[in-house]
């Protein structure tokens, strides 16, 4: 990422003190060594369990250059394998989504079941001498390395020894619910949009994840048309950020009231306010009815957001709050492919879910009226950060910091906020820069190399498989 | 219609799936398309190729004007899947899902000072082939089908990009001249390759 281990130490260093190198925006180093450091090991999300409800239904997803099939299989499971045939290496799903039993290889026709494992060679006898001459049984595609879920949030990681996902997500999980537990039957996810955009991955993470500042001025035009109330520069600043475990996000301040009102006030019907009070703990409630802050963006480290506002959707003044989850799927240094996906209560009443997905197309994903104008942002300083006058300028990061390092503000105390980890009220990049500490944290961090794997169940796994011990690896490998 | 996709959902039954569409006209097209010299064809198309040049102009008031109270504009997102899947669209979810109140509050945003992603302008061509019409059951309505092809073109850095879809109308005769009542945008990529829609096809 630099030319020496000093260079790579001085922006690392840079970055812990909130002076941000730009080039790190579009370097293509800087990408190959995050490729190594830190997507070979983070948690990245692949799907929702309510994308693949039935059994058989599968939805293909990449992590990074790596297509991963995810299936629910017929007992119900759900499972991830590197989309490649263990013969010669072919796609064996090209579809995105479906429902199959089997996935065929159109090369030379290996089959596998939806939970991996191969059951079909043409011509095993012949061409391998049969069981004898190379057992089928216990052969399977590779699984993902680590494979875990959380409120239905399916993720993986290449690292086989992967903390576990809630060890992981540690304190943001309380946050989670916010997004992903509205009632007993979690949420549903429609999508995603896909599209690409010419940005680094790490700026849509970093402005999700804390960025109230950007609110007035990038998106004053959706105030000026009435679509959304909230982010007038007096009432933005209100708002407080937080950070907890592995992710942090923002908050609007609302309007006095009790739970109930306050919920109301962002357009939930009763019926949804009853159930959520059933789902969220008193502490997750405190938040909302008693702290007076209401959840809007955040991210989760490294590249995986969410965004909960509140915007009118027709004539009459009331509003209503949608939910999207989208993911920063980084192509190159300058080029990501953002997946926005609309999400909502699984219970919300019909005539709800159809408004907040007409309210999720206002606002964000590829059509979104405050997606579009951030984007444009992106793209600009993605572009700007490729050239030698951006190796030599370190951005100014440290907004709410003091330089001796202390707050602008002192952080809210838990009379003040009912919710795990640090919060300041106000404009702060605190958590862009927690979010890029631990990326620097990644980044000096060597990964320990991998050996070579097989279909024979020698690969780490986190799902259950029946390894074959009968099967030797050298001759899997030979023949396969 | 049939195809290779003989099982997927013809395009004029998109707009009746989508729950925001339940306003919208379910009129389809009734019989072969007709001859090109037919005065309905000359009609049909003639509004497309004014509406293109409104649309690369961004004069997007006239074109507002130009679309009926009921309108549904759709366009689905398109997914990749396996031949006889029964379906290439993304079940219950679009770019575009729009009434005329959120096609209005986009136009408005544009008239904005502060739409930057639009500020400074893109330089737009909207191609327009490919156009055939049907007549309806009613004979104030005709279904118009085209291509059209969208250059979308920025600043001095990034080369141009390109959006590619098939796109079915309902127009309607109303006191005013024709309207546009219905449209479903068949986009042909999976994955967008434009930074955004903040455009309209």
């Amino acid at each position: 990422m630099a030319d020496t281990d000093a260079g790579q130490a001085a922006v690392l260093d840079a970055v812990r003190r909130g002076m941000i190198p730009a080039h790190i925006y579009n370097d293509r180093e800087v990408f190959e060594l995050e490729k190594k450091r830190l997507f070979s090991r983070a948690w990245l999300f692949v799907g929702h369990e309510s994308e693949i409800p039935q059994a058989g239904d599968y939805v293909v997803r990449r992590v990074l250059e790596d297509s991963f099939i995810i299936a629910r299989d017929e007992a119900g499971e759900v499972r991830a394998h590197f989309n490649m045939c263990l013969h010669r290496g072919m796609q064996v799903c090209r579809a995105e989504m479906g429902n199959a039993s089997h996935f065929r290889c159109p090369y030379h026709g290996w089959s596998y079941r939806n939970d991996g494992r191969l059951v079909g060679l043409p011509f095993h006898r012949d061409a391998y001498g049969g069981e004898a001459g190379f057992p089928r049984q216990g052969q399977r595609l590779l699984p993902a390395p680590s494979l875990a879920s959380y409120n239905g949030l399916i993720f993986v990681s290449l690292d086989p020894a992967a903390p576990p996902l809630e060890e992981f997500l540690g304190d943001f999980r309380f946050y989670l619910d916010f997004y992903t537990q509205q009632s007993s039957g979690g949420i549903e996810l429609r999508g995603p949009q896909r599209w690409r955009v010419k940005a680094n991955w790490k700026i849509g993470a970093e402005n999700f994840a804390g960025d109230m500042y950007h609110t007035p001025q990038t998106h004053t035009s959706v105030v000026e048309i009435g679509l959304f109330r909230e982010p007038k520069a007096e009432k933005r600043k209100d708002g407080c950020t937080y950070w907890a475990g592995a992710g942090g996000g923002t908050t609007y301040k609302l309007p006095a009231g009790d739970f109930d009102e306050r919920m109301r006030y962002v357009g939930y019907p009763q019926e949804m306010i009853d159930r959520i009070k059933a789902q969220w703990t008193p502490e997750q409630q405190r938040v909302v009815g008693e702290d007076g802050f209401m959840i809007s963006a955040a991210s989760i480290y490294p590249n995986l957001s969410f965004v909960h506002n509140w915007p009118r959707v027709g004539e009459s003044d009331d509003v209503l709050p949608f939910i999207s989850i989208r993911q920063w799927q980084p192509i190159s240094e300058d080029e990501t492919e953002v997946l926005s996906w609309f999400a909502v209560d699984a219970q919300a009443p019909e005539e709800f879910k159809a408004l907040s997905y007409k309210a999720y197309l206002m606002c964000f994903g590829s059509t979104g009226m405050f997606e579009q104008d951030d984007v444009e942002n992106w793209v600009s300083l993605t572009n700007t950060a490729a050239g030698s006058m951006a190796r030599r300028l370190l951005l100014n990061s440290r907004m709410g910091m003091l330089p001796d390092g202390s707050g602008v503000v002192p952080a809210l105390t838990p009379d003040q906020f009912s919710g795990p980890g640090t919060a300041y009220v106000g404009y702060g990049e605190y958590n862009q820069r927690e979010l890029l500490n631990r990326w620097a944290d990644d980044m000096e961090r060597p990964v320990p190399a991998t050996g070579p794997a097989t279909g024979a169940g020698d690969a780490p796994s986190a799902v259950a498989a029946a390894p074959d011990p009968a099967a030797p690896v050298a001759e899997a490998v030979g023949q396969a | 219609m049939t195809s290779m996709h003989g099982s997927v959902p013809s395009v004029d039954s998109l707009s009746g799936q989508s729950v925001l569409g339940g306003g919208a006209s379910r009129l389809r097209r009734a019989g072969p398309s007709v001859s090109f010299g037919d005065e309905r064809h000359q009609t049909a198309h003639r509004w497309l190729v004014d509406e293109a040049w409104l649309l690369d102009l961004q004069s997007y008031d006239e074109w507002l004007a130009l679309l009926t109270d009921d309108i549904h504009y759709l366009m689905p997102v398109r997914v990749t899947t396996a031949l006889g899947a029964g379906y290439d669209t993304s079940p219950g979810m679009a770019h575009f899902d729009e009434d005329k109140y959120s096609l209005s509050r986009r136009v408005a945003r544009f008239q904005t000072e502060h739409a930057w992603t639009e500020d400074p302008p893109s330089r737009l061509r909207h191609h327009l082939s490919n156009v055939r019409t049907f007549a309806t059951e009613d004979a104030d309505h005709l279904v118009v089908e085209s291509a059209t092809l969208l250059f979308r073109s920025r600043g001095d850095v990034r080369e141009g990009s390109l959006v590619s879809a098939g796109r079915e109308d309902l127009l309607r005769r109303t006191p005013e001249g024709w309207k546009l009542a219905r449209r479903t945008i068949l986009v042909d990529d999976s994955v967008i390759r434009m930074q955004n829609l903040a455009i309209f096809l």
